[in-house]
């Protein structure tokens, strides 16, 4: 990277903005149909009611509140990438850490759906919220769904507000490259950024303090959703196993969701020099570590299940891996355990059919691990006479996947309008332009 | 930033070190009405110009993340007393563990919304209105920019000369002028 010049990495990576092309308009039109199903389909649960899910007394967590998690966790990668690893000054962060922080903030937004969706009647999810009515009406702050919404809510402000700070240097780049309505738009985001001594100055200071505010948030945002479950008597669920369980899967899916989406980018912008190999690798590496720590925590509470000597507790762990939902539990452990660890092999790792191959699988476990937690759980309580089996209806089913279709379209539409690679921070990287140097050539 | 009075010097660098070595040619002289810019954060630039003087910003960080946690805390103590719902086994009303997970995103949320506002403030954003001679379109690409604002016709002439010798690839001198 050190032969490349300040100006080839600026040209390089504001290559792909404005022009679509053929496939990426495919692309959005697929993912705007998707996310138009899904559309439908909660329209249609507006229409009538939670009836139309399939929830079936006592299971009242189904689908929504899996994808819930599931997109909380997707969005952990981009905080922990964008600011843990730039307090550690680790330089592969560099390359990947834009589209991380876009990704982490489009998998909130979905994930903020979900509770809307989930309580049946939407317009009435403000009431989430503390605020003055006349009634001096307040919510429960000793319950952990309210620790939720407050976590899930600074989460998406801190990281929206480290993305777009991040971002300001680059759109004063875009801006000074464009003209036109595009060019004033752009120099209405970049806020008069001209790169001045004293702009750097508080910059940098500000960003440090932002990474060091986002670096708790990411450990602390899953710990809080897995109390959504561990602080409930729930056998399955009440365990204090669940915070460090609930972040390492969840960086586990992140960084293998960064791999799914940066793959394909780096091969189709040609960005060979910005998003190499090393810093696929050591995605891989992230997932290897995060993987072996969430299979450590199955073990464990498998065994201390049984160690408990419990049978509620005993029971439905046993249910898990034999019972009715057990092809779920074997999903899991099947993407999450073991077909990771194929990437032990260097060889694996850096070829990348098996890199993108295994990122979407590992995606798909986290999916069902989440799954597994809460129908199986709820639908084999303590009581054998309300065991149910409950199975998604196609509603549901459709919302899930309009969710998709939503997440894509805001990355879609993200990486046509922003820069995708941090462009001040690539520029650090390589070896500035020196007089020194030329005449020492000479 | 009004317009400087005076003559403006706006000198184009390629080269980082010609920048630094006219950056101390300024700082040695004195002249403290000047403008250093460049694509990226370079140690090299802000050792120079602020000798390690650390940014302001940090008290807006510490008054926000002490304003937000006592907010947090606050918000939950008096809503619950002022609705007090009487839970059995004899949990207290003002619950400090169950609080603390409200104070600690309070705390995290302030603490980052005052540390924008301190970067706003101190990088004077939004700047619309900066000098004219600073919104070179090179300057966010490959070059780097040094103006000195406030000279006598003798003294940009004198600095003319002065970063040329340091490598000024471009060097133009203006009357100070709005955006």
């Amino acid at each position: 990277m050190n032969d490349l010049t300040y100006g080839a990495i600026t040209r390089d990576i504001l290559r792909p903005l404005f022009k679509p092309s053929v496939a990426y308009l495919g692309l959005l039109g697929l993912a705007l149909s998707v996310m138009a199903w899904g559309g439908y389909c909660w329209y249609v649960q507006l229409e009538n009611g939670l009836g139309v899910g399939g929830y079936q007394p006592p299971v009242f967590w189904g689908v929504y509140i899996t994808t819930f998690v599931f997109w909380i966790g997707i969005g952990h990668a981009g905080t922990l990438i964008s600011a843990i690893l730039f307090l550690f000054r680790s330089k592969w962060r560099t390359g990947v850490y834009r589209a991380s922080e876009a990704m982490t903030i489009f998998a909130v937004m979905t994930a903020g759906l979900f509770p809307a969706i989930h309580v049946g009647r939407a317009w009435n999810a403000y009431w989430l919220f503390p605020y003055p009515n006349q009634r001096e009406l307040w919510q429960n702050f000793k319950s952990p769904l309210m620790w939720d919404v407050f976590a899930v809510s600074t989460y998406f402000s801190v990281s929206t507000i480290f993305f777009y700070v991040g971002l300001i240097p680059d759109i004063a780049t875009v801006r000074d490259k464009t003209t036109g309505f595009v060019g004033m738009m752009y120099k209405q985001l970049a806020l008069g950024w001209r790169g001045t001594d004293r702009q750097w100055h508080h910059y940098m200071a500000a960003y440090g303090f932002f990474a060091a505010f986002a670096t708790p948030l990411v450990l602390s945002v899953h710990s809080v959703v897995s109390w959504d479950f561990a602080m409930a008597q729930t056998a399955g669920w009440h365990s204090t196993l669940f915070p460090p369980y609930f972040v390492a899967g969840a960086i586990f899916s992140g960084c293998a969701m960064v791999i799914t989406l940066l793959l394909p980018m780096s091969r189709i912008f040609d960005w060979g020099k910005y998003l190499t190999t090393w810093h696929f690798e050591s995605l891989a590496k992230m997932c290897l570590l995060t993987g072996f720590i969430l299979t450590y925590s199955y073990a464990t509470e498998h065994y201390l299940a049984w160690y408990s000597d419990n049978p509620y507790e005993w029971g439905i762990f046993a249910f898990r891996a034999t019972g009715a939902y057990s092809w779920v539990f074997w999903i899991m452990v099947s993407c999450n355990c073991l077909i990771p660890l194929v990437w032990w092999s260097k060889k694996l790792r850096t070829n990348w059919v098996v890199l993108f191959a295994v990122s979407v699988v590992i995606n798909i476990g986290m999916w069902f691990e989440r799954f597994n937690i809460i129908a199986s759980s709820l639908a084999h309580q303590f009581d054998p006479a309300s065991w149910v089996y409950y199975t998604p209806s196609w509603v549901e089913l459709g919302i899930l996947a309009g969710s998709f279709g939503w997440f894509f379209v805001w990355f879609l539409l993200f990486i046509k309008v922003m820069p995708s690679v941090a462009i001040a921070e690539v520029k650090e990287l390589v070896r500035p332009p020196l007089k020194a140097d030329g005449e020492a050539a000479a | 930033m009004s317009a400087p009075s005076g003559m403006t010097v706006k000198a184009v660098f390629s080269h980082l070190d010609c920048l630094v070595d006219g950056i101390h040619a300024v700082k040695k002289s004195g002249h403290k009405d000047f403008l250093a810019i460049a694509p990226l954060p370079r140690h090299e630039i802000e050792e120079l110009i602020y000798e390690g003087r650390p940014s302001p910003v940090r008290w807006f960080t510490m008054f926000g993340a002490i304003f937000g946690g006592t907010y947090g805390f606050s918000l939950c103590s008096f809503t619950h007393l002022n609705w007090p719902m009487i839970i059995p086994a004899g949990k207290p009303l003002v619950s400090v563990p169950a609080f603390l997970v409200i104070t600690f995103e309070s705390t995290v949320l302030m603490g980052c919304l005052f540390t924008l506002l301190g970067l706003l403030l101190m990088c004077r954003l939004p700047a619309f209105d900066l000098q004219v001679e600073a919104t070179d379109r090179r300057f966010s690409d490959d070059a780097f920019g040094l103006l000195l604002n406030g000279l006598t016709a003798a003294q940009a002439q004198e600095w003319k000369a002065k970063l040329h010798t340091a490598g000024a690839t471009e060097i133009t001198i203006s009357e100070g002028t709005d955006a």
